[in-house]
């Protein structure tokens, strides 16, 4: 158990230090930030770009801006954002706790509509109420999560006015962006619930749970859905990183100052130490929950061992 | 996290009363945050949408854009090169400081020091050598050269009077989230990314505001902005866009103010290779397109028409200048002239994020086809578009380049954009162009720098260096309950005299 942890911390660190490299070569290649603190009300003499490019610290080699970075990330500093004099680690704490709350939020949400309804779906196979959850379902698949968010903006925010359209103020405003992430996880997840649960449900050892004269409700609970846990688990802590991805689009819709507008904004602005910091950390999300999905396999089967 | 629990537990209660805007708080929206408050770390809009109500300058524009006094009651040019200010009395700083000659020099000595070179600012005042205090109450501005667009200067982005004895026990890094000026509003609180909360700085020295509390609120996405201003929890919001003026019309509660803005669009010809280098075809083009129809039916009559790079706001623009008319048939001809073969294909590059210039873009392209051309589009993203495309050289036979003349004089965008060598001009080199412009550049007398100013609009008319399109105009929606606003044709709110019913 210790020895698979520490190998996969240390390919955590491999994935953290190639995806910020990525990020830094790729910066480096789409133009000029120095140019970029300028957009807006007029235009930079040559003279001013030299200023800016030497106060931004970018005339040095890359490698020597780079290995800043990095040695910045081992003492926890992330550095100054371009654009004014923040610390990255206090801007990346101000939005990590509403990124957080949005995604578990959705997360919740999906799985609170998804398992019933892709359990229902699966035991009444081939029934209307099956056809009609998938046909939803597909529907919910369909929709872009942007226009999803702005639909629900106009609905509920605008049109009947129950809830606030954006902004991070209270609970209510949590609603509307948690509701279009957690709907589009939400279709995924229940046909894929729903496939593997019939799956299972076909198997020789719940036909040989049927025989012996089980109860359909605890075939049901009790074997079938225990192995449906491991793929639909997986399929979640996969989606997890898509979800980061998801985020960004519906933070920008619902204005919600979390790390995908952190990051929107660090990529308009090539604020190179705002952006690593960002990418940095979104990486290390993907990592830990990969991790802790491979954990609860085994509170699911205990036939897999961590070695 | 412990905000937004707390915040879980009181939702549900009080969910109704969040969503309205409070009674004596006037909210508005804006697309950017600045992310940086300080005037000399900042060339931003934004900014200056946000900041002219916490920072003064010692000169400031009027609603009708005309310079008037700010905490500089006169101004005059002793000689050429020296310029004195008389300063206004009685004023405090947000922090309760006192204003007086020794804020300004200490201002500007930071805005032309070390801390001003990390800003993009310093370099538009290199023309000052250093700020004299006379006594208390007068400051002498002592020249290097004549210059002709520092007052107007003034009155902008950068030179906001900041407090010295805050600044210097604080320090930069926290002056620049939690400014103090001497403004109408004085600072509360700022979210990065999310909000800028201000109060109404009652011992003001032009009145108290009307309004107790603004806050101001970052969101990027237009359709949001909208769908906050319908839902009444936003008061003005910036920046609206054209496909959305039906819905604000159509709201009972708003109404939409349209002003034109300093920006203009054009589409740059290159000059120095393909047959874009051919005068006749530079002529061609120009004569291909029919500005009025654009303005018509993709910006639904918010703009108009424009035949040098400025609007009618602008000092050096001349009112009988007139754009190319549109004349498929003389720029078919032209083209046939210059030995342009039909089906030659016409590059037009332009910012993809900008839905409106896409639409223009594409127009554009349908008239070029319409006399025998091709037109092949390359959208681009902003900054490198900015940074690597235009400045080197990299642009095809036409591009985009739009262009907020915030000096509201011609001279800033003239000398970046035809001055041989300079950043924004990559392909045109004309000794006449850079003569005029140097010489205007320095000269003291503005009835002299007109007439050249006006010559230098001509020859670039008569070069056909670009294909002028339109001066946009700035959409804002406002809420019905809102008293007393002007939407400014620069983006800078002036909100002292706003009130809420």
């Amino acid at each position: 158990m210790a020895r698979y942890l520490v190998s996969q911390l240390l390919q955590a660190l491999l994935v953290i230090v190639f995806v910020t490299l990525v990020v830094a070569i790729m910066l480096r290649f789409s133009g000029d930030p120095a140019v970029a603190q300028f957009q807006g009300a007029s235009a930079p003499t040559t003279e001013q770009l030299r200023d800016i490019r030497k106060a931004l610290g970018l005339d040095q080699p890359f490698l020597v801006q780079y290995g800043h970075f990095l040695g910045g990330i081992v003492t926890g500093n992330f550095g100054t954002s371009f654009r004014g004099s923040t610390p990255v680690r206090s801007l990346i704490a101000q939005a990590m706790p509403p990124t957080l709350l949005l995604a578990f939020c959705s997360l919740v949400i999906s799985l609170a509509i998804s398992l019933p309804l892709g359990m229902y779906a699966a035991v009444h196979q081939g029934r209307p109420a099956d056809h009609l959850i998938r046909f939803v379902s597909l529907l919910g698949l369909s929709f872009p999560n942007f226009w999803l968010g702005i639909m629900l903006v106009l609905v509920f925010g605008v049109l009947l006015r129950w809830l606030p359209p954006s902004g991070y103020e209270n609970a209510a405003s949590l609603v509307l962006p948690s509701l279009t992430i957690g709907l589009i996880l939400t279709s995924t997840t229940l046909r894929l619930l729903r496939a593997s649960l019939l799956e299972v449900l076909q198997s020789q050892y719940v036909t040989v749970a049927r025989s012996k004269g089980l109860s359909e409700r605890t075939v049901l609970y009790k074997h079938a859905l225990r192995n449906t846990a491991i793929p639909v688990i997986t399929f979640i802590g996969l989606q997890f990183g898509g979800l980061i991805g998801g985020v960004v689009v519906v933070e920008q819709v619902f204005a919600w100052p979390g790390l995908g507008s952190l990051a929107l904004q660090a990529i308009a602005n090539r604020d190179y130490p705002v952006l690593q910091g960002t990418v940095t950390v979104l990486a290390l999300f993907v990592v830990l929950v990969n991790l802790l999905v491979d954990l609860s396999y085994g509170l699911f089967d205990p036939r897999v061992r961590m070695e | 996290m412990a905000r937004m629990n707390a915040l879980l537990v009181t939702a549900a209660l009080a969910t109704t009363s969040l969503s309205l805007a409070q009674g004596s708080t006037l909210t508005v929206a804006i697309a950017q945050d600045p992310q940086s408050w300080d005037p000399i770390d900042t060339f931003l809009v934004a900014w200056g949408s946000v900041a002219h109500n916490i920072f003064d300058g010692l000169i400031q524009r009027g609603p009708d854009l005309k310079l008037q006094p700010g905490l500089a009651t006169k101004w005059t040019y002793v000689t050429p090169t020296t310029l004195r200010f008389t300063l206004r009395q009685g004023v405090k700083f947000h922090d309760g400081e006192p204003f007086n000659a020794a804020a300004v020099k200490f201002s500007f000595d930071r805005l032309l020091g070390p801390e001003g070179k990390k800003g993009p600012q310093q370099a538009n005042y290199n023309s000052i050598k250093s700020v004299k205090v006379v006594n208390a109450t007068t400051v002498d501005f002592l020249l290097s050269q004549p210059d002709p667009v520092l007052l107007t200067k003034l009155a902008g982005y950068g030179a906001m009077i900041v407090p010295p004895a805050y600044i210097k026990s604080k320090g930069d890094a926290y002056f620049d989230t939690h400014p103090v000026g001497t403004g109408p509003f004085s600072f509360v609180s700022y979210k990065n990314g999310e909000s800028m909360r201000l109060t109404a700085f009652k011992g003001y020295w032009g009145g108290a505001p009307k309004v107790a509390n603004v806050t101001y609120r970052f969101i990027e996405e237009p359709s949001t902005r909208v769908a906050e201003l319908q839902a009444g929890r936003v008061d003005i919001a910036a920046g609206i866009p054209v496909a959305q003026v039906a819905t604000i019309k159509g709201d009972s509660k708003l109404t939409l103010q349209a002003v034109p803005s300093p920006t203009v669009q054009s589409l740059r010809l290159n000059t120095s290779h393909g047959p874009t280098s051919d005068l006749r075809v530079r002529q061609a083009l120009n004569y291909a397109v029919d500005r009025d129809a654009i303005i018509k039916s993709i910006l639904q009559g918010y703009g108009s028409p424009i035949a040098a790079m400025q609007s009618s706001k602008s000092f050096g623009f001349d009112p009988s200048l007139k754009s190319y008319p549109y004349d498929p048939a003389k720029a078919k001809a032209l083209l046939a002239e210059a030995g342009v073969k039909p089906g030659t294909s016409i590059g037009i590059d332009f910012i993809g994020t900008d839905a409106v210039f896409r639409e223009v873009a594409q127009a554009v392209a349908g008239f070029f086809q319409a006399v025998g051309l091709k037109a092949d589009l390359k959208p681009y993203e902003t900054n490198t578009f900015y940074s690597d495309i235009i400045p080197k050289n990299k642009t095809s036979n036409a591009y985009q380049m739009g262009w907020g003349g915030w000096t509201f004089d011609f001279d800033n965008t003239a000398y970046l954009l035809y001055h041989s060598g300079q950043f924004w001009n990559a392909n045109l080199k004309n000794k006449q162009l850079d003569a005029l412009l140097d010489k205007q550049h320095t000269l003291a007398s503005q009835p002299q720098r007109l007439t050249l100013l006006r010559q230098i609009a001509t020859m670039t008319h008569d070069l056909a260096t670009d294909i002028p399109l339109y001066n946009q105009q700035d959409l804002w929606g406002v809420n019905k309950r809102v008293q007393g606003f002007q939407a400014p044709s620069d983006s800078l709110l002036h909100l002292q005299t706003v009130s809420v019913k």
